[in-house]
């Protein structure tokens, strides 16, 4: 029980780690635009690095399907936005919001791949939650403002409604395995 | 001794009534004899079907075409009787629809639509 609590407590601390990191970008210097296509690039892959655990870890269908559609979703994110860098003749560029985010992302994979089996769909699916709010406080307030070039910003706002629906589809989930 | 001229007028007559009698019946013809089915399209895109509710007559055809780069399917809600393969980017797939359908994404379950026949 204690062992729970500290690792929701975990969760809970690297994402208001992350989601403070990525508000600060507000304060600071605006992101270029080769910056935040290495934000959004990191961001997809981060989901996908858990998807993978997931896919690993868990015997819960609704935890797997969810986990492939993560992979499957930010894959094709991280496709449309390898296709207009390479288009645009942008290189991402490694920056502190990137860099942050991966820090936190390794420390939420050691949990993952070390969280007791019984208690890892939960925890899972709770950090997609957290996680998915997060990132789409962040795309809404930091990068698609922050976007100069329009297709960079298009493309922001087609991964927007993704983002939503996967959050709802988390939240189902998240109802189905607390039952 | 009929003349020929009014056997061609019997003939003319004949014709003139049977042309009024096919008239008069196309004319009590059941609508639904005549009714050309027509095909709907619903496009999937930003997460959405558009438009999310849909009425069409008995024996219309709907096409779901996916706009969106993630893949899409288009699946029976209540039991998943029916479901087309998951779309591509720019793949279609239609249903003749002979009753009221609510339907979803299977791949995103939070996409949801309906397909009513009009009364």
């Amino acid at each position: 029980m204690k062992t729970k609590m500290n690792y929701k407590l975990i969760v809970i601390c690297t994402l208001v780690m992350g989601i403070s990191s990525l508000m600060m970008a507000q304060d600071t210097p605006p992101l270029t635009d080769p910056e935040i296509a290495s934000v959004a690039v990191v961001a997809n892959q981060i989901d996908i690095d858990y998807g993978k655990v997931a896919i690993k870890r868990s015997k819960n269908k609704e935890v797997t399907d969810f986990a492939n559609r993560m992979i499957e979703d930010h894959s094709a994110v991280i496709k449309q936005a390898v296709a207009l860098v390479t288009k645009l003749g942008v290189t991402p560029k490694d920056n502190a919001v990137s860099q942050s985010l991966m820090t936190q992302s390794k420390e939420t994979l050691k949990k993952l791949n070390s969280v007791s089996k019984m208690d890892f769909d939960k925890t899972y699916i709770d950090n997609e939650v957290a996680y998915h709010e997060a990132v789409i406080g962040a795309v809404k307030n930091v990068l698609i403002p922050q976007a100069q070039n329009s297709e960079l910003k298009d493309l922001l706002e087609a991964v927007l409604p993704a983002l939503e629906a996967h959050l709802g589809h988390a939240k189902m989930a998240q109802t189905k395995i607390s039952k | 001794m009929q003349t020929h001229k009014s056997l061609v007028s019997k003939y003319l007559l004949t014709l003139a009534v049977m042309i009024c009698f096919l008239v008069i019946l196309m004319g009590f013809k059941n609508p639904e004899d005549t009714y050309k089915p027509t095909r709907h399209t619903v496009t999937i895109f930003k997460m959405k079907f558009n438009p999310e509710n849909l009425v069409v007559n008995k024996g219309d055809t709907v096409v779901w075409i996916n706009k969106d780069f993630y893949q899409h399917d288009v699946t029976e809600l209540t039991s998943k009787k029916w479901t087309s393969k998951p779309l591509n980017q720019g793949e279609s797939w239609s249903k003749v629809i002979t009753e009221d359908i609510k339907y979803y994404c299977d791949l995103h379950k939070v996409m949801k639509g309906t397909i009513t026949i009009a009364k």
